[in-house]
């Protein structure tokens, strides 16, 4: 198992400041969709750099993940990032706010790497010559540069889930979401991507089966048909998890 | 063919601008239809190969790459000659090798991005006058070039599974699940591409 150092833990009186967070507030938000109830009354204030979010298939771990982003509006209650609302401001909580997909075959969008990340920051208003330059630095960050050339379709499961994450990277998000990022890695490549997550400084709401990688987190939410039944640390929300899971 | 979209590159076919290659493709295209005699169209496709070659791929790559559209071209020359006549076949099968050797010249040489850039741009006084959305126009380009080779993955995996289970092949029992899946896959890549901010902002050249 990686050992996960929270982003922001140890820092002393000479380190660089806290880079910063954003502040998303959930007040009463129910979502109904397909006939269902898939978040039901869910009031939380999120602010802290490391939030877990764990629950059985259907808890609602991944609609909540969409209210913060826009993809799904509430049916009642209201969701804000920093004072400004998903659903009517998408693109402003989307240039401070990057979702990463469970399966990166559905988040990447371009058949070469660097066309890819140029696609995000193009969306964000990106000139050609910062496009070049951030979607390089986006990868060389993760220390993989030298697949910018390379074909989509040749990168194993791990590689495309490091290009889906530089390409949320480039665009220099103040919040990253992360939907199951390790339910298609092999141990390898999970170890990889944990131990990336430990060092992002970026503020990070990640939605896991995989327990192990929240254990260092600085809060973790249970969530039960669309109810946060637990919030706390991470300890105690996964034993509360395991527990009621059965 | 989907897998021959170019990596950018330095040989002069890769220099040129991606408008012109088209343009010149669309031309050669239709002037090779108004050719009829052998000679000329065998010079034709002897220059469009020697083009592909000079992208530095090599003959036994482009013949690889062209297995499929060739066999076709040689089944087309087959029934032409058995069906019509030796001059009609004599001209059928180089004017479609010229076509398809520039056309795979093409391809290696542009890059997925130039490809869509110069589509857009393209679409843009269609735009204009209100007919199309160029940029959505040209994703869903993108989109068919991502994705093919997905979905002919998961047709193979729906087979094997089919096959795991006993079940023989049936194009039905392939196409219903294909298409189930495809569709969610769509919802799914939909969301995605709202998530990283699609569509681009107006004049988002110069926003930041």
């Amino acid at each position: 198992m990686s050992v996960i150092v929270p982003a922001g833990a140890g820092r002393g009186p000479g380190d660089p400041p806290e880079p910063p967070r954003q502040t998303i507030l959930f007040d009463a938000v129910a979502v109904a969709r397909e006939g269902r109830v898939a978040l039901d009354g869910v009031t939380l204030r999120l602010a802290e750099a490391r939030i877990g979010i764990v629950g059985l298939n259907g808890s609602g771990k991944s609609t909540l993940l969409k209210t913060i982003i826009g993809l799904v509006a509430p049916s009642a209650g209201r969701v804000t990032v920093d004072g400004l609302d998903p659903s009517a401001q998408a693109r402003a909580v989307r240039a401070t706010t990057g979702l990463l997909f469970q399966n990166p075959d559905n988040q990447i969008v371009f058949p070469i790497v660097a066309d890819d990340l140029a696609f995000g920051l193009k969306n964000h208003g990106w000139s050609k010559a910062e496009t070049r330059e951030r979607a390089q630095a986006a990868l060389a960050r993760l220390g993989i540069e030298a697949l910018a050339a390379r074909r989509i379709h040749e990168l194993s499961g791990g590689e495309k889930q490091l290009v889906a994450l530089a390409g949320l990277l480039a665009v220099a998000p103040k919040t990253l979401l992360f939907d199951e990022p390790t339910s298609q890695l092999d141990l390898r490549n999970r170890n990889r991507l944990a131990r990336l997550m430990a060092g992002l400084p970026e503020q990070l709401i990640v939605v896991a089966h995989d327990l192990d990688l929240l254990a260092d987190f600085e809060r973790v939410l249970v969530l039960e048909d669309g109810r946060v039944v637990f919030d706390g640390a991470a300890a105690a929300a996964i034993a509360c998890h395991r527990e009621r899971a059965g | 063919m989907i897998d021959g979209i170019g990596r950018s590159g330095a040989t002069p076919l890769h220099r040129l601008p991606t408008g012109l290659k088209l343009a010149a493709l669309a031309l050669v295209a239709t002037a090779l239809f108004f050719v009829d005699r052998p000679d000329v169209l065998v010079g034709a496709a002897l220059v469009a190969l020697l083009g592909l070659r000079s992208t530095g791929r090599r003959f036994r790559e482009i013949a690889s790459d062209l297995a499929l559209p060739m066999t076709v071209i040689a089944a087309l020359g087959v029934v032409d000659l058995v069906f019509v006549d030796v001059a009609t076949a004599a001209s059928v099968v180089p004017r479609l090798l010229a076509l398809a050797f520039a056309a795979h010249a093409v391809t290696l040489t542009t890059t997925t991005a130039e490809l869509t850039d110069t589509f857009e741009r393209a679409l843009g006084p269609f735009e204009r006058l209100g007919l199309v959305d160029a940029g959505r126009a040209s994703l869903t380009l993108t989109l068919a070039l991502r994705f093919v080779p997905l979905i002919v993955e998961e047709a193979r995996e729906i087979r094997e599974a089919q096959a795991a289970r006993g079940l023989g092949s049936h194009p039905i029992a392939v196409i219903v699940p294909l298409v189930v899946r495809t569709l969610v896959r769509a919802q799914v890549v939909a969301d995605a591409i709202d998530a990283r901010g699609f569509p681009p902002p107006r004049n988002s050249n110069n926003a930041k």
